[in-house]
């Protein structure tokens, strides 16, 4: 970057003409020079990737075999739509996504609603109750692990000591219930995120529309039912987007219970796109199968901002 | 931006219902008991954990579980995940600060477009960039590096940092920069001097949601390092849980020293956290 000194000595008219171009140029770089940088970092790893990923969708892609591709078409995707299993796993993908959307979203509503009320010490409540969210997953795997151990984990003991539950399951190994306990601890690490979200949105509402519905003699659900939640309509849209695209993307907070089993019964796509790869070595299929879930999230994506940009008129 | 309304509390109001405490307690309790349970139970002995003893409280302060960690490469792991993490958030937030004042003092995208183009690059897959990555970062010759992994996770953080990084610049007034602009600072050096400073809220925002993001990335950091004194911390703590399996007391006692530096930073920085919350809602 050129100084511009303080004092300047008087300049000729040509001078000053050059002086003048010299700023424009650097006016018309500027941008680059800024932007460039992460631009070039983007591309790179991120924009490049994405295409690469598409065309080798499209090949016979093999780890084992380097440069050895050859053109497929589009017999990977076939291949996967004519395979039940895929379809399977597409199916509890969905189920994963949509029991991930009812609990989050309903229980960080009933948080958000919580925590704007006038509670004693809200400010340390909130804090704490984002921590979950903040700790990395496996350490969340870690915790839940040894908590539902069934030799040394605290919660069967509960269960078998209270008489409860005498013989209570293996639960990260029980086929019938491994999904829905997994789904419970994804959402005891997600709902936080999203009840801060929702929060921040209820907060933006003017306390006047609350008074007034209390005026006109609404019970807390109605005001619940009628204020809040027409007030966070962007906020609800937000946080359903976050919430099924984050659970279709979720790779951790599968991969590191159970890696899809037992007997694949938590295989979702991103899991089965990661052992297609990387322990099959099939990198055309497994390319395939990551392009599917980026079509579900392209559709996610155009559904959000249809219903966000249908609703101009709203203040945000 | 939107415009800021007043906040909805008023000093005269009563406090919530009983009713509402009670669930404000529930949820804390559902949030502590399982970091509890699993600090005293780093502290307990094996018999105390194993059911030959079986108690709630450890007996005492039994160290033997941390000592065992020694032996295992869980300090290197740790170191790792903090040089990662250190150089990730420098490199990430120097090249978001400029990309930002660019985007916020030069170019004419929209916040809708904006938000569009961050959305859209927090949604990829990370699944699907995982093969083609691996072939990039192969080519480059940093396979196996801790420098292979900052590189992909300064360009994951990007775009959400540029964009917060935009917003709070956007809400610094021009005229500030045009002062200084007239006392011969160059542009540069006004933005480092003059606009930075009323934008440090979003660096630090910016800052802990990279930190958060590298502590938690596990899928590239486990398919693009092979040696084991390499491995971050989220990939060496999993490959400690599958090894020591039947070993909880070693395993929770890790868990319990992954847990202080989150809880640090998380103490000192929480405000931001809700920044970072409150920067997707903002557009």
């Amino acid at each position: 970057m050129a100084t511009i000194t303080t004092e300047r000595p008087r300049t000729s008219p040509e001078q000053a003409a050059h002086a003048r171009r010299q700023r424009v140029r650097r006016q018309r770089l500027a941008p680059i020079l800024y932007i460039g940088p992460a631009f070039v970092a983007i591309a790179l790893i991120i924009g490049y990737p994405v295409f690469n990923a598409i065309g080798t969708s499209f090949l016979n892609a093999s780890l084992l075999a380097p440069g050895q591709d050859t053109f497929a078409g589009f017999d990977n995707f076939t291949g996967l739509f004519r395979d039940p299993a895929f379809w399977v796993v597409m199916g509890r993908t969905l189920v994963w996504a949509g029991a991930a959307l009812i609990v989050q979203v309903g229980l960080g509503l009933v948080i958000a609603n919580t925590l704007n009320k006038k509670l004693f010490a809200r400010g340390a409540i909130r804090t704490t109750l984002i921590v979950p969210w903040v700790v990395p997953t496996v350490l969340v795997a870690l915790i839940w692990r040894f908590l539902l151990d069934p030799v040394s984990g605290p919660i069967n003991e509960v269960l078998r000591g209270t008489g409860l539950w005498e013989n209570p399951p293996v639960w990260l190994a029980d086929t019938r219930f491994v999904l829905g306990v997994l789904v419970l601890i994804s959402a005891w690490k997600w709902t936080p995120f999203t009840a801060v979200i929702l929060l921040a949105g209820m907060q933006q509402i003017p306390p006047e529309q609350h008074e007034a519905a209390m005026m006109d003699g609404a019970n807390a659900w109605q005001r619940f039912r009628n204020v809040t939640v027409p007030g966070i309509r962007t906020s609800l849209a937000l946080v359903t987007l976050t919430t099924i695209s984050g659970a279709i993307n979720n790779f951790n907070g599968i991969w590191l219970f159970t890696r899809g089993g037992p007997v694949g019964a938590t295989e979702i796509l991103t899991t089965m796109a990661y052992r297609t790869a990387f322990t099959e070595f099939d990198f055309g299929k497994a390319a395939a199968i990551s392009v599917i879930i980026f079509v579900m999230m392209m559709a996610v994506a155009v559904v959000y901002f249809y219903v966000v940009e249908g609703r101009k008129g709203d203040k945000r | 931006m939107t415009t800021r309304t007043t906040r909805p509390r008023r000093r005269d109001r009563r406090y919530a219902s009983p009713g509402a405490h009670a669930f404000a307690i529930l949820l804390l309790l559902g949030t502590l008991l399982p970091f509890t349970w699993m600090v005293l139970s780093a502290f307990k002995t094996p018999m105390e954990l194993n059911g030959v003893d079986k108690r709630l409280l450890p007996g005492g302060f039994y160290l033997g579980n941390f000592e065992k960690i020694a032996d295992t490469n869980f300090f290197t792991y740790f170191l790792n995940s903090v040089i990662v993490a250190a150089a990730t958030t420098t490199i990430a937030l120097l090249l978001a600060i400029l990309a930002g004042y660019g985007f916020a003092r030069f170019t004419f995208i929209g916040n809708r477009g904006m938000l569009l183009i961050v959305v859209a690059a927090q949604m990829f897959p990370a699944v699907m960039l995982a093969i083609p990555l691996f072939i990039t970062v192969k080519t480059l010759g940093l396979l196996d590096s801790l420098t292979g992994l900052i590189l992909v996770y300064i360009s994951f953080a990007l775009p959400f940092c540029i964009w917060l990084m935009r917003n709070y610049f956007m809400a610094v007034p021009v005229e500030t920069e045009e002062a200084a602009f007239i006392d011969g600072c160059s542009r540069f050096r006004a933005l480092w001097q003059v606009v930075l400073p009323p934008a440090m809220p979003g660096v630090m925002a910016a800052a802990v949601f990279t930190i958060i993001q590298v502590w938690e990335e596990f899928l590239y950091a486990n398919t693009f390092i092979d040696t084991d004194a390499k491995r971050t911390l989220s990939v060496g703590l999993n490959s400690l849980i599958g090894e020591f399996t039947t070993d909880w007391g070693r395993l929770l006692a890790a868990g319990v020293l992954v847990m202080i530096p989150v809880l640090a930073i998380f103490g000192y920085l929480q405000r931001y956290v809700t920044q970072i919350a409150g920067g997707g809602v903002k557009g």
